[in-house]
């Protein structure tokens, strides 16, 4: 019947039409056929030779997909197509569709490398050139979540809402731009202080969901982390500005070596493209790709704009802290990636991640930066997103549950040192605070941006006093109090709650943009105090400097007390109803198609206004 | 044989539905993630098929290519085809030593219709691939096929 004719010519279908079209076409030689390239997110059409090898069609789409064509992998039919093939050895005629795949660079070259290396060498090399890029790594994890060093939130997906992403991209923008930044932030003694933290840095860096995809491809990342060695060497020389760049120096020197060197630009390119990139592809995600994706040699200069959060910096300063060992150490690892290359090739990663770390130190004290602060702080919205994206939330929480950590990371501060009583103060009273911290009423007062304003005109108003009046507030050490966000309105309760909050304002400026730095880990604790604290409403510099004085913390208590029921008198609750807050949120949801108006207040309210990670949350309750 | 006008199911010929099939493999039908023909284009029992998916993003399979052997029997469509990974995959419901589908283990193949296809099984493959228990799996080394 005619399905046995059919069945001998397997190949009907698309010799039928095909020939058809041959016949049509004016052509005499190589026919031009069109053929449909289909990649998962685009579809374009070449019109090729029909002759032409998979090679030459390569070249021609190449250009389209902006991709080099060792990038290309072509599929027709369920098979891959091997760049000597021709087009029509696999039937491929007018009219059909083959399907692109564009691998990104560290697949291919750090997968194929990866068996190869790890056998021979990158045992020990890549151990080198893996920690180097492992600081920029953690570097750029850390950044792209936008949080505080590892931060124990991940879900780079799960970003706060825009606000807070385009300020993330403001913030890096700026990072990139100036080098001078990084110095200055690195000279911060808080952020010194935290670096000197071994332990804390590798839980921040292990907590990052990239980092873990990471090591889990390379383990020699997590040998790294977790030599302490390793770490205390990267950690002070993060500290210690002079000596990063030095090492920098060196390194860079070091790199355009190794580039000279027969094979060695391929050593080098194959450390940016296994370790590095994944690590800026990740950490750019957000911020619209990879920027170094396309760089080839100048990869390894490219790396040290990645912008980062000071936590970020701190592997980056390579273990190879004193650079003539680093050096020994360097050469007997890598002796096998490339021929002398191999020792500056580890020292040259290394010279790239110090490299990173100072421009992102210096990035960050800007002027631009400085401004930016200055806008966030100004800007509660952008607090409030900040606070409630889902990765400062966790990082509280881990705070919460690791009270010793939190202790320790708020009386590292600076501010603290010169007081040691405040100190002793603060230490009880963290479990409350980071309980207050996570109180939800805490986050949507803090997201009222209108509480927020009236908390810093308080606090505004409590600096003028203590500089006015001193003699009402005795206790009073005026300049210490530098806007902090406010503390909700509420109940006025003990004002000692308060008194954490105070030592750590100079720095909360910077704390909410917690993921911005320096101030990390102590700035939500710092900030979100601030603000958490549902009792006192005065602002930090206040309460603090009246409890810091134990002695005279009763009449001064009594003072702010008064002062924060007469406000609070004055001013009436004034966050609205959860459901008319989130109108408009409520409406996208809806017509995102998650139609559950109560799970969508939920997730809302969870959420703090966040779509982003409402959906994700509503998204979480559904079985994938 | 030829469809039964007699009754009211439709039964497509083997040969049809499998040229079919062939066809749409050669159009690029579907979204550009799967990919399936001939295993040898002078096959004229249609029985032996390759096809390739290509891993889904923000998984453990990204940007990964995975290269499969599909053989559709006599019985096929009334009976699902089997399906082996021929790159290296670690994935519930495949054997880890030979690639091998477990029928049972994948829902299309385990209730298979006849109006299932290859594009999707792959497409469940895949779809697989996303699930919560197979996107983190530790994978082996790209590029690594089994021995058959």
């Amino acid at each position: 019947m005619a399905e046995n004719g059919e069945s001998s010519g397997p190949p009907r279908p698309s010799r039928g039409p095909a020939a058809a079209q041959g016949s049509a076409t004016a052509q005499a030689e190589p026919k031009i056929i069109k053929v449909t390239v289909k990649t998962p997110k685009e579809k374009e059409e070449f019109a090729v030779p029909e002759n032409s090898s998979v090679q030459q069609f390569k070249e021609a789409i190449s250009k389209r997909f902006k991709s080099q064509t060792d990038q290309l992998v072509l599929i027709f039919a369920g098979k891959i197509l091997k760049d000597q093939d021709t087009l029509i050895q696999h039937g491929i005629h007018d009219g059909l569709t083959v399907h692109l795949v564009i691998k990104s660079q560290n697949r291919p070259q750090g997968q194929s490398t990866q068996p190869s290396n790890a056998a021979g060498t990158n045992a020990t090399s890549a151990s080198t050139p893996r920690s180097n890029s492992t600081p920029i790594s953690t570097n750029s994890n850390p950044f792209g979540l936008g949080s505080l060093g590892g931060l124990a939130g991940l879900s780079s997906l799960g970003l706060s809402s825009t606000n807070f992403s385009e300020l993330q991209s403001q913030m890096q923008q700026q990072l990139m731009a100036s080098p001078e930044m990084m110095i200055q932030i690195m000279e911060n003694p808080f952020v010194q202080s935290m670096l000197s933290n071994p332990d804390l840095m590798r839980q921040l860096i292990m907590a990052n969901p990239q980092m873990q995809q990471l090591i889990q491809r390379n383990p020699e990342i997590s040998h790294l982390l977790n030599n302490p060695d390793i770490m205390r060497q990267t950690l002070e020389i993060a500290r210690n500005p002079a000596m990063m760049q030095e090492m920098m120096r060196n390194q860079d020197l070091a790199l355009s070596n190794l580039e000279s060197i027969p094979g060695g630009y391929n050593a080098l390119r194959r450390m940016y493209t296994d370790i590095q990139e994944p690590m800026l592809n990740a950490a750019q995600e957000q911020f619209g790709g990879n920027p170094f994706a396309s760089v080839g040699s100048s990869s390894s200069s490219g790396e040290g704009t990645q912008p980062s959060r000071t936590e970020n910096r701190d592997p980056l300063p390579n273990p190879w802290a004193p650079p003539p060992a680093t050096q020994s150490s360097a050469t007997t690892s890598t002796t096998t990636s490339t021929g002398s290359g191999s020792g500056n090739s580890s020292s040259n990663a290394t010279g790239n991640t110090v490299a990173a770390a100072n421009y992102v130190a210096s990035i960050f004290s800007t002027p631009g930066m400085q401004s930016l602060l200055q806008q966030i702080t100004e800007n509660p919205q952008l607090i409030q997103n900040m606070l409630s994206a889902p990765y400062m939330r966790s990082m509280m929480q881990s705070l919460s549950q690791n009270p010793d950590l939190a202790a320790q990371m708020m009386l590292n501060s600076p501010l603290f040192t010169a007081n040691p009583q405040l100190q002793e103060q603060m230490r009880p009273q963290l479990p409350a605070f980071l309980q207050q911290m996570q109180n939800p009423d805490t986050l949507s007062a803090m997201s009222n941006p209108r509480a927020m304003q009236a908390l810093m005109q308080i606090q505004q108003g409590l600096q003028t006093l203590a500089t006015e009046a001193p003699g009402l507030i005795p206790s009073f050490t005026p300049g210490v109090g530098v806007g902090v966000l406010g503390t909700a309105i509420g109940p006025v309760g003990p004002v000692t709650p308060l008194g954490p909050i105070g030592p750590i304002v100079p720095f909360t400026p910077i704390g909410p943009i917690g993921p911005i730095g320096p101030t990390g880990p102590a700035g939500p604790p710092g900030s979100t105090g601030s603000g958490g604290p549902t009792g006192p409403t005065v602002s930090s510099a206040a309460p603090s400097e009246t409890t810091s004085p134990t002695s005279e913390s009763g009449p001064n208590q009594q003072f702010i007390q008064q002062m924060v029921q007469a406000l609070a008198g004055a001013n009436a609750p004034q966050l609205p109803n959860p459901e008319v807050r989130f109108q408009q949120q409520l409406e996208q949801l809806n017509a995102m198609g998650f139609l559950n108006r109560e799970a969508n207040l939920q997730a809302l309210i969870a959420t703090g206004g966040d779509i982003n990670a409402a959906i994700e949350r509503l998204l979480g309750s559904q079985p994938s | 044989m030829a469809a039964t006008t007699g009754s009211v199911l439709l039964k497509v010929p083997r040969n049809f539905r499998l040229l079919e099939e062939l066809e749409e493999g050669q159009k690029g039908v579907g979204d550009g993630t799967v990919s399936w023909g001939l295993e040898d284009d002078e096959d004229m029992t249609l029985t032996r098929w390759t096809g390739m998916i290509i891993g889904p993003p923000r998984t453990i399979y990204e940007n990964r290519i995975y290269s499969l052997k599909i053989e559709c029997g006599p019985k096929y469509p009334e009976a699902p085809p089997f399906v082996r990974f021929v790159t290296k995959i670690n994935m519930n419901g495949v054997n880890s030593s030979n690639g091998v589908v477990d029928p049972r283990a994948i829902s299309v193949l385990a209730k298979w219709q006849n109006s299932y296809s290859i594009k999707v099984v792959l497409q469940e493959l895949r779809r697989l691939m996303m699930s919560k228990e197979n996107m983190k799996l530790p994978q082996p080394p790209e590029g690594q096929c089994y021995s058959n």
